[in-house]
C-alpha cells in the first residue's frame, strides 16, 4: 500500500488528525450536554434569568451545537481555549505554566522504565528459570498489581525516614532562588542559565516520582521484552547466526534486542494513556504541580473549558507519543522500512 | 513430566474439560491466582456474617476507640472515628468486585460483539468500529472517568459507567484482530456456504476462537478495574462515604501516616491481594492456552 515509510508517516499522521477530532466531539459533546447550563454554572446560582442569558448569548451558546462545534475547534487550532472560571485567565496561559513539569516528569518516567525494563526483560530472558528471573518475575508482578497512588505512598514514607535529606516534595528547593526560564523544564532551564545547583536540585526531586511513576510500566515491558526475547530466539536468522558461532554478546545486542524492542515500544505507546493518568495521581501526592495537578482542579470545581482543554491535551500527548513510537519502529524494522505501513 | 507423557497418547480419549482441568490444576500460578480469588470472592459475599464487625461498614462512630493498633478485637487496628478496619476492607472488597462484575459484564460481551461483526463484515462495519476504537483508546481512561463521573455526579454507579464506556475498546480490538484472521478460514467459509446465517458464524464458529483471549484478558482487566477504581475513589471521584471502599480509605488514612500505619498499609494490602490473585491467574491462563501476550 504503502511503498515510502514517509507515506505511511502521513498516512499514520491524517489518521492521528481524525483520532483527535473524534476525541474533541467525545469531550465537547460530554461538557455540553451533560452538565446543563455552563453559563448557569460559571454565574452561580444567584444570577437572574438575564444575566445568564446574556452570558448565553456572549459565549454563543444560543448557537446550534454543531457551529459551536466548529466554532471551538477554530479556535483550540489556534490555542485560545477560552477562560478558565477558577483561575480567571486565558486557559492557554495556564497551560503553559503547567505543561512542561508534566512533561518532565513523564519523559523522566519513560526514560527510567526503558532503563530498568530493557535490560532487566533480556536478562531474565538469557537466564531463563535461574532466581535472576524469579527476581524479574516479583518485579514485573509488583509493578502490575500495586495501585499507584500505594507505591507512591510508601516512597515517601521510606525514603522520609531513610534519606530525610531527599525531597518528597515539590520540584525545586525554594531556597535556590529560580524560577523556570524560557522552556519551563527546569533540567534545560537550569543547564542554559548555568546553575548546575539547580539541575542537581531538580534531579533529585524527580527521582521518586518519576519512580512512582514507571513502576507499573516497569512491570509491563519487563514481561514484554522477556517474551518478545525468547520468541525471537526461535527466529531463523538468529539459529543461522548461532550457527556461524557468532558471540552470544553480539546476537543480543545486535540481533536480539533490535528485533525485540518492537513490541515494548509498541505497548509504550498504548501504555502512554494510563501514564497519564497515573500521573493525575502521582502529582497530586508528591505535590507536583504541573498539568495533572490543574486537571485534577479543574475537574473538581467543573470549570468546563479548562477540563476540555485539559482532555485534548491529553489525547495529544497520547497521538504525539504514538506517533514518535511509529516513527522509530519505522526506524528500527527493516521489514517495515522496505515494505511501509503494516 | 514422565504422567504428562504418559498421558499424552491417549491426549484423545480424554476429554476436552478434563483435559483443560489437568492442565489447569498443573499450573502453579492458576491455581494459587484460583485460591486467592475464590477466598474473595467468599469473604466479600458473606461479608456480614464473616466480619465482626459489620455495622462498621456504615456510618458507625465510636471515639472512644479511634486509631486502635491491629489486635485480637480488631484486627486491622480501627480508623479515625473507630470503626473497625477489617470489617471495612472486607465490604469495601465487595465494592471492588461488584465494579469488576458491572464493568466487565457490560464492557466485555459488547467489545466481543463489536470486533466479532468487524473482523467478519469488514468494509464499513470495519471503518467504523475501527475509528470509534482508536478515537476510545486515545483517550487516557482515568482523565476521562474523572472527566465523567465527575460531570455527572461521583458515585459507584456513575465510576462504573464511566469506566465501561471506555473498558470494550481493548476487547474489541482482541476479538477484532482473532475474528479477522478467522473470517476467511475453510471451515467459515463452508459454514457460510452450507447456508448458515451471520449470526451462527459469528457466534458459533468464530467466537469459541476467541474464548483463549478473551478469558485471559478479562482475568487481567478484572485486576486493572479494581486499581482504576480504587484510583478513581482515592482521587475523591467514585464512590462516596460512608460506604467502605479501599481506595477511599487509603486516602482518608493517609493524613494519619506514619503514626496509623495500619489505616493505609490494611486497606493498600486488600488491594494488592485481590490484584496478585486476578493477575496470578491471568498469567496462568496464558500459559494453558498458550496465547501470547
Amino acid at each position: 500500500m504503502h511503498d515510502q515509510p514517509t507515506t505511511a508517516i502521513f498516512y499514520r499522521l491524517g489518521s492521528f488528525a481524525l483520532v483527535m477530532l473524534g476525541l474533541a466531539v467525545t469531550i465537547f459533546v460530554l461538557a455540553r450536554v451533560v452538565p446543563g447550563d455552563p453559563a448557569r454554572l460559571a454565574l452561580g446560582p444567584a444570577a437572574t434569568a438575564e444575566q445568564v442569558n446574556a452570558l448565553r448569548h456572549e459565549m454563543g451558546l444560543d448557537q446550534p451545537l454543531v457551529v459551536q462545534f466548529f466554532s471551538y475547534v477554530g479556535r483550540a487550532i489556534r490555542g485560545d481555549f477560552g477562560y478558565s472560571l477558577v483561575s480567571q485567565r486565558p486557559v492557554i496561559v495556564d497551560l503553559k505554566e503547567t505543561v512542561p513539569a508534566t512533561l518532565e516528569l513523564v519523559i523522566t518516567s519513560v526514560v527510567f522504565m526503558f532503563i530498568v525494563a530493557v535490560p532487566l526483560g533480556v536478562v531474565t530472558a538469557r537466564y531463563r528459570g535461574r532466581w535472576i528471573d524469579l527476581v524479574g518475575r516479583i518485579l514485573s508482578l509488583t509493578g502490575v498489581t500495586i495501585p499507584s497512588f500505594l507505591f507512591a505512598i510508601t516512597l515517601q514514607l521510606v525514603f522520609a525516614r531513610l534519606f530525610p535529606s531527599f525531597p518528597i516534595l515539590g520540584r525545586l528547593d525554594h531556597g535556590l532562588g529560580f524560577s523556570s526560564g524560557p522552556t519551563g523544564f527546569l533540567l534545560i532551564d537550569g543547564t542554559l542559565a548555568g546553575r548546575f545547583d539547580v539541575v542537581a536540585d531538580a534531579l533529585k526531586h524527580l527521582a521518586l516520582p518519576a519512580f512512582a511513576l514507571a513502576m507499573a510500566g516497569i512491570g509491563q515491558i519487563t514481561r514484554i521484552t522477556r517474551s518478545a526475547m525468547l520468541e525471537n530466539q526461535r527466529k531463523d536468522h538468529v539459529l543461522t547466526l548461532r550457527s556461524f558461532g557468532v558471540p552470544e554478546r553480539v546476537i543480543v545486542f545486535r540481533y536480539l534486542l533490535k528485533l525485540s524492542a518492537i513490541a515494548p515500544l509498541t505497548i509504550m505507546g498504548l501504555e502512554f494513556a494510563s501514564l497519564i493518568g497515573n500521573a493525575f495521581v502521582v502529582e497530586m501526592i508528591f505535590s507536583w504541580g504541573g498539568f495533572a495537578s490543574y486537571g485534577l482542579n479543574a475537574i473538581l470545581q467543573k470549570d468546563l473549558n479548562a477540563v476540555i482543554a485539559v482532555v485534548l491535551v491529553s489525547g495529544l500527548f497520547f497521538v504525539a507519543a504514538n506517533l514518535v513510537v511509529d516513527i522509530l519502529i519505522t526506524l528500527i524494522d527493516p521489514r517495515l522500512r522496505h515494505r511501509g505501513s503494516r | 513430566m514422565a504422567e504428562l507423557q504418559m498421558l499424552d497418547p491417549n491426549e484423545h480419549a480424554v476429554s476436552g474439560r478434563y483435559r483443560l482441568w489437568w492442565r489447569f490444576s498443573r499450573n502453579a500460578s492458576a491455581v494459587a491466582g484460583s485460591v486467592i480469588i475464590l477466598s474473595v470472592v467468599i469473604l466479600a459475599v458473606f461479608a456480614p456474617w464473616l466480619t465482626p464487625h459489620p455495622k462498621d461498614a456504615g456510618m458507625v462512630v465510636d471515639f472512644l476507640h479511634r486509631h486502635q493498633p491491629p489486635s485480637a478485637e480488631h484486627w486491622f487496628g480501627t480508623d479515625k472515628v473507630g470503626r473497625d478496619i477489617f470489617s471495612r476492607t472486607v465490604f469495601g472488597l465487595r465494592i471492588s468486585l461488584l465494579l469488576v462484575v458491572g464493568v466487565l459484564g457490560i464492557s466485555v460481551p459488547s467489545g466481543a460483539v463489536l470486533g466479532l461483526c468487524a473482523g467478519y463484515f469488514g468494509g464499513w462495519t470495519e471503518r467504523i468500529i475501527g475509528g470509534l476504537t482508536n478515537i476510545m483508546l486515545a483517550m487516557p481512561p482515568l482523565v476521562m472517568a474523572l472527566a465523567i463521573s465527575n460531570l455527572l455526579e461521583p458515585n459507584l454507579f456513575n465510576a462504573m459507567l464511566s469506566i465501561t464506556i471506555l473498558w470494550w475498546t481493548w476487547h474489541a480490538r482482541l476479538v477484532y484482530n482473532v475474528s479477522k484472521s478467522i473470517a476467511t478460514e475453510d471451515y467459515v467459509e463452508a459454514a457460510r456456504l452450507s447456508g448458515a446465517g451471520p449470526a451462527h458464524i459469528l457466534f458459533r464458529e468464530i467466537l469459541p476462537n476467541c474464548v483463549p483471549v478473551i478469558s485471559v484478558k478479562t482475568t487481567l482487566d478484572a485486576a486493572f478495574v479494581i486499581l482504576f477504581g480504587a484510583t478513581l475513589s482515592f482521587l475523591g471521584f467514585g464512590v462516596q462515604p460512608p460506604t467502605p471502599d479501599l481506595g477511599t480509605m487509603v486516602a482518608d488514612a493517609r493524613q494519619y501516616l506514619p503514626e496509623y500505619w495500619w489505616e493505609v498499609v490494611c486497606p493498600g494490602a486488600a488491594i494488592l491481594y485481590v490484584t496478585l490473585g486476578f493477575n496470578l491467574l491471568g498469567d496462568g491462563l496464558r500459559d494453558m492456552f498458550d496465547v501470547g501476550s
